[in-house]
């Protein structure tokens, strides 16, 4: 018996999986897209600022949203992987689940790149306009981000 | 090109993805694998019954007209939403023969069926008293 085999066996996956509660997978799959709201939402109003959307917003002013950003990184593991336990055998053969996967982690990679080196330079804060390589790291965020949420969504279609 | 007409480049560009992807995800339909211009009718021995989320699934082994054994794959609602809707495990279970009508799969050579009705071999409907499905 396979790793995903006893994971799908184990009480939790079980749970998930067969309970007829409005609480488990229905409340647990809302929670999974509030979190991938919070990511990627925070993470567009970041994009779309150095894209020259509301230029008037301070670029430091948007630091804060880190933390809501990773609280809906952490309510998407933690669902994430719930998910997973429920259909583990399955889920483990669909290659668009693990695209999905790659494209979280480069379009993490553009989130932490951005607010290491763009919203905390004081240069581009004091120059007032956006740097072209800042501009193609927030388009290819919010593009990744977008291929993110649409490799999740067709996990429901793709076998 | 000034802020403005950027702004709308990018998303133009966000909708035209958006847009390809639209007519799949729109909402969970079953459009996609199945057919729901045509119907299909299968009647068997349940084999397996899984009452799960997201989908629940009833197996039917049943006889072609060449002799052929077939099994058939039943496409079901969350246990979720069935169980709100009256459903009970005992409702379908392995070994009962039952009749299955519904719109069959579009996956040529495949014996898929949703949008199911189920009912015993002398006819009487089988599922919660008002419609389940």
């Amino acid at each position: 018996m396979g790793v995903t085999d006893w994971l799908e066996a184990s009480a939790l996956g079980v749970w998930t999986r067969e309970s007829p509660s409005i609480w488990a997978y229905p409340t647990i799959l809302t929670l999974h897209t509030i979190g991938l709201g919070m990511l990627a939402g925070a993470n567009a109003v970041v994009d779309f600022r150095l894209l020259a959307f509301a230029p008037r917003l301070p670029l430091s002013s948007l630091l804060p949203l880190y933390r809501f950003m990773w609280s809906g990184l952490a309510i998407n593991v933690v669902t994430g992987v719930v998910l997973f336990v429920a259909e583990a055998t399955s889920k483990a053969r669909q290659p668009v689940f693990f695209v999905k996967l790659t494209v979280i982690a480069l379009a993490l990679a553009t989130t932490v790149k951005i607010r290491s080196s763009l919203l905390q330079d004081p240069a581009i804060e004091h120059s007032g306009t956006i740097p072209r390589r800042a501009r193609q790291l927030a388009l290819l965020s919010l593009l990744l981000w977008t291929a993110a949420i649409t490799a999740g969504r067709l996990m429901a279609y793709l076998r | 090109m000034n802020v403005r007409q950027r702004l709308g480049a990018v998303a133009s560009a966000l909708a035209i993805g958006v847009l390809a992807v639209a007519p799949v995800s729109a909402h969970h339909s079953s459009a996609e694998a199945y057919d729901s211009s045509k119907s299909v009718e299968a009647q068997g021995t349940i084999t397996r019954v899984l009452f799960k989320n997201p989908h629940s699934f009833v197996f039917l082994e049943s006889t072609d007209a060449q002799g052929q054994k077939v099994e058939w794959q039943v496409e079901l609602g969350a246990f979720s939403s069935m169980t709100r809707s009256g459903w009970t495990k005992e409702m379908l279970a392995p070994g009962m023969v039952v009749k299955v009508t519904g719109i069959p799969s579009r996956a040529p050579g495949s014996h898929g069926i949703t949008n199911a009705k189920f009912a015993k071999q002398d006819g009487s409907p089988i599922g919660p008293s008002r419609s389940a499905q």
